[in-house]
């Protein structure tokens, strides 16, 4: 199988691979973001949660493909097709592209092939789904004094603002990092209980 | 008559994508509501031109609901409804125009018009190799899914278990299905470096100039009006 | 046209695949490759098409393999494209794009072939393969047969000197390899040299110039058309190959509908949503001891049928009886397995023992054992499911649906891609089943297995 660590352009193969993964990481992401819209505390959760259980495919891409270009790749893909079905904007493209560029980073310096550089690439790479509920911060003071234009009741403006507080913002940030590292354990324990004996890596 | 019909009825992918940015960078802006109902009817009106006729009803319905809602129906809801859903009603009406761009384009082109258009704007093979695949693969886990669930279905497991069962044969026949795909791709040439040539061809038309005048206006309007 | 000197072929740490193969092949010659599963055919047919050594990592090879030529292993896979065209096992993971006519041109786009040229192939291909019915459509929509004509109508589009054929057949019905059989047919025809690694044999007989019997690794020997022709059933079986002519199904009918000593499907519809059933009104029976067959062409609703039996869909209209009482689809799925065409989806453990353990918890060790012992699994105790061998993994899914008490055993084209050694050791765990008063249903496309392992068949039209 082919695992030359870190050496040679992408091929097709690699291609493939990488975009078959990135197939997998979509439909979990696209799921908790349908889900983030049931409630603003979910929505806020889901930048970890979507990093929680996307550990498998991005660590099983990792394996596989030991190589530049694959983070940014699968980065690239998730962002481009949620610009085209409308469901990004550019606050969360700008931090999706920071993320996989910072990620790629850690994978370059690493070497590929370890578990911690994987592990701390993916932290980088899943904070980037942060930048979607992030205007909730940066467009706090347009969306309070609109909100209370349309008459909406204080107790309301204040349950918000609790929600956009900076202790929240903390949360949101550390969710991710908190799930990254979580999913990578559980990803560590798949390959161990199945995937490595099962000789497909 | 066929042949007038047909010209007006086909949109350049690259336009779209074009209205694509215009949307998001109304969404922006964020400025005045008129210019971003303004905008909602242009693309209803793109979609009655395309012949989507089901589409722009439903869409503009749906604009016009999100809006009563958030103006007319929320303030005046109980406060637990309130605080669940303002967020979400406010944040989808922002993203509606980006939003229904993207389900118009999704409609319209398809996945080879797409890669067309990304191959005539020289966006790299290392770039649309991948996402062509992953496209292609949506449909394929669903099928796998699918089959999975049924397997399930037939074994009494445990419902702690349940993620696992469902996740590990995935991951397995992805695995597998790289392999075979890779295969069956690189016998059919696909790591050629040669410039990939195509049976049809898109290019800008008419409507096309059209849609993209227009949509430049909306943009400067939201970015002047604030 | 294609010369093989000298070759042996191995990965890294493991024992040699192939073992110092020479061949020679000529132009518009249709070669077969035959013998048993692991004998190395596969590896030859991937060094023609140059996916050994460029697709490979991690490999031993020696010797040269020359096609139209030049030397392959110096070629870049590109290139060879061009020249030799490959058709694979699986229908499902051959297609790059979503539409069919995108998949038509793939390879010519990749050529970079000129517009112009590419519009009158692809006329050509469409007008000589018949692939009206073909265009415009969603390739998730096709059968698998459809598929692999695909698959094959794109590669021709590309017009190689040589096809590489590996298994082509493993997932076709009966139709379908008839299909398949024409299309070689136009490429003898056209002076093309074809390669067929194969284990179905039948659909060859009148196609091939020269066979190649390969074992362990080393060309055994090599027949002439006529040689061929004139093998014995009893040199045939003990060389492991297939009936090299297609079998005549002789079965009696299903037993009808309303036995009270087995399951009975009683005036059965079935369908999806609001779409129109997809068969109405079946009635047949099947009686614990007797194997029965189903058959039929593809899209007949075979899958359907047996996934309703399961309890997997719910009828649309009719009754299913076990032992004289009515089964909700509830009751169905606790009754009954389904062995699916892809055993890959219904393995989930991390080893055999436990594989068996999760089916059957009120089972003792000593009685998974005694399981695994009669399916032959017993040495594999510890193995991870995923690393067995495709009918091990069967054997492994039988053995999951036997502890968990089920009565009823579907199985879904069990057959599909097994050697002849393969193929008798599943009719005789079937047959094992049977005995064991199991009712059991197989839905095959098989005849030669139909003929040698079941003992009634019901053709769906």
């Amino acid at each position: 199988m082919a695992q030359s660590s870190g050496k040679g352009s992408l091929k097709g193969k690699d291609l493939i691979t990488i975009g078959i993964f990135s197939a997998i990481y979509f439909v979990i992401n696209f799921i908790f973001m349908l889900m983030g819209g049931l409630h603003p505390m979910m929505w806020i959760l889901m930048p970890g949660f979507i990093a929680l259980l996307t550990g498998i495919p991005f660590m099983l891409m990792c394996s596989k493909v030991q190589k530049m270009g694959a983070v940014i790749l699968m980065g690239t893909i998730t962002g481009l097709i949620y610009f085209v079905t409308g469901m990004f904007t550019v606050v969360i493209l700008v931090t999706f592209a920071a993320s996989c560029i910072l990620g790629e980073a850690v994978r370059s310096l690493s070497g590929y092939s370890t578990f911690k550089g994987n592990l701390l690439a993916f932290i980088c790479f899943s904070l980037g789904m942060t930048g979607s509920p992030l205007p909730i911060w940066l467009m706090h003071d347009k969306f309070i004094s609109q909100i209370s234009e349309q008459g909406m009741p204080a107790e309301y403006i204040t349950t918000l603002e609790k929600l956009s507080s900076p202790a929240m913002l903390l949360v949101l940030f550390l969710a991710p990092v908190i799930g990254a590292i979580a999913g990578s354990l559980i990803s560590k324990k798949m390959f161990q209980k199945h995937f490595i004996k099962a000789g497909i890596v | 008559m066929k042949e007038k019909e047909s010209v007006i009825k086909v949109l350049d992918p690259r336009t779209c994508l074009m209205l694509l940015i215009f949307a998001n960078l109304i969404t922006f802006f964020q400025s005045s509501i008129w210019i971003e109902v303004g905008w909602i009817c242009f693309l209803g009106c793109i979609m009655l031109f395309m012949g989507q006729y089901r589409m722009a009803v439903k869409w503009i319905f749906t604009y016009g609901f999100i809006l009563l809602l958030q103006y007319f129906l929320l303030p005046a809801a109980p406060k637990a409804i309130t605080t669940a859903f303002t967020l979400l009603v406010n944040y989808s009406r922002r993203m509606f125009p980006c939003l229904m761009a993207g389900a118009f384009m999704i409609k319209v082109i398809s996945l080879r018009q797409f890669i067309l258009a990304m191959r005539k704007m020289r966006i790299p093979q290392n770039l649309i190799i991948p996402i062509s695949v992953t496209i292609r693969y949506f449909p394929a886990i669903k099928e796998e899914v699918h089959y999975i669930r049924d397997a399930i279905k037939l074994r009494n497991i445990r419902s702690a278990d349940k993620l696992e069962a469902i996740i590990v044969p995935l991951m397995i026949s992805a695995t597998a299905t790289a392999e075979e795909l890779s295969a069956a791709a690189v016998t059919r040439g696909i790591e050629n470096p040669i410039r990939k040539t195509s049976v049809t061809e898109i290019k800008f038309r008419l409507p096309d100039y059209l849609y993209g005048f227009i949509g430049l206006l909306f943009t400067a309007g939201a970015f002047v009006i604030k | 046209m294609v010369s093989i000197e000298n070759i042996s072929f191995g990965y890294e740490n493991k024992e040699k695949i192939l073992k110092n193969i020479n061949l020679d092949i000529k132009q518009g010659e249709c070669i077969l490759l035959c013998g048993e599963s692991g004998c190395g055919k596969t590896t030859v047919t991937k060094l023609i098409n140059g996916l050994i050594p460029h697709f490979c990592e991690k490999h031993n090879l020696e010797g040269k393999v020359f096609l139209s030529g030049r030397h392959v292993a110096g070629t870049e896979l590109y290139e060879l494209a061009k020249s030799v065209g490959s058709v694979f096992q699986n229908p499902k993971s051959q297609f790059f794009n979503l539409d069919t006519d995108s998949e038509l041109s793939f390879g010519m786009e990749n050529e970079g072939m000129p517009p112009e040229e590419m519009k009158k192939r692809l006329k050509d291909t469409i007008e000589k393969l018949q692939l009206k019915k073909l265009l415009g459509r969603n390739i998730f929509s096709l059968s698998g047969g459809e598929k692999q004509t695909l698959a094959f109508a794109s590669v021709y589009a590309m017009n190689p000197a040589v096809y590489v054929l590996d298994e082509p057949t493993a997932n076709l019905d009966t139709q379908a390899i008839e299909r398949l059989r024409k299309q070689i047919g136009i490429l003898k025809r056209e002076g093309h040299t074809v390669i067929v690694a194969e284990h179905r044999l039948y659909f060859l007989y009148d196609c091939i110039d020269r066979a190649f019997y390969l074992k362990n690794g080393k060309i055994l020997c090599v027949f002439s058309k006529e040689e061929f022709h004139k093998l014995t059933d009893d040199a045939r079986i003990s060389m492991g190959l297939r009936s090299i002519q297609q079998a005549e199904v002789t079965l009696p009918q299903a037993l009808p509908g309303g036995r009270r000593d087995g399951l009975s499907a009683e005036e059965l519809s079935c369908g999806y949503k609001k779409a129109p059933p997809v068969f109405g009104k079946l009635s047949f029976s099947a009686i614990p001891g007797e194997i029965l067959a189903i058959t039929g062409y593809n899209g007949i609703g075979k899958t359907t049928l047996i996934r309703c039996l399961c309890g997997l869909v719910r009828e649309r209209d009719g009754k299913v009886f076990l032992e004289g009482k009515e089964m909700s689809a509830r009751s169905r799925r606790k009754q009954s397995f389904l062995v699916m065409q892809d055993v890959n989806h219904q393995l989930f453990s991390d080893s055999v023992l436990e594989e068996c353990k999760m089916a059957g918890r009120e089972h003792t060790e000593e009685q998974i054992r005694c399981v695994l012992e009669k399916l032959g699994l017993l040495p594999f105790l510890e193995q991870h499911p995923m690393a067995l061998s495709g009918g091990q993994k069967q054997r492994l899914a039988i053995a999951t649906a036997i502890l968990s008490g089920k009565k009823i055993l579907i199985f879904d084209e069990p057959t599909s891609g097994l050697d002849y050694v393969n193929m008798r050791a599943v009719s005789e765990v079937i047959r094992q089943l049977a005995d064991a008063n199991h009712i059991i249903l197989v839905v095959t496309h098989d005849r030669e297995f139909m003929q040698c392992a079941c003992d009634r068949v019901l053709e769906i039209k």
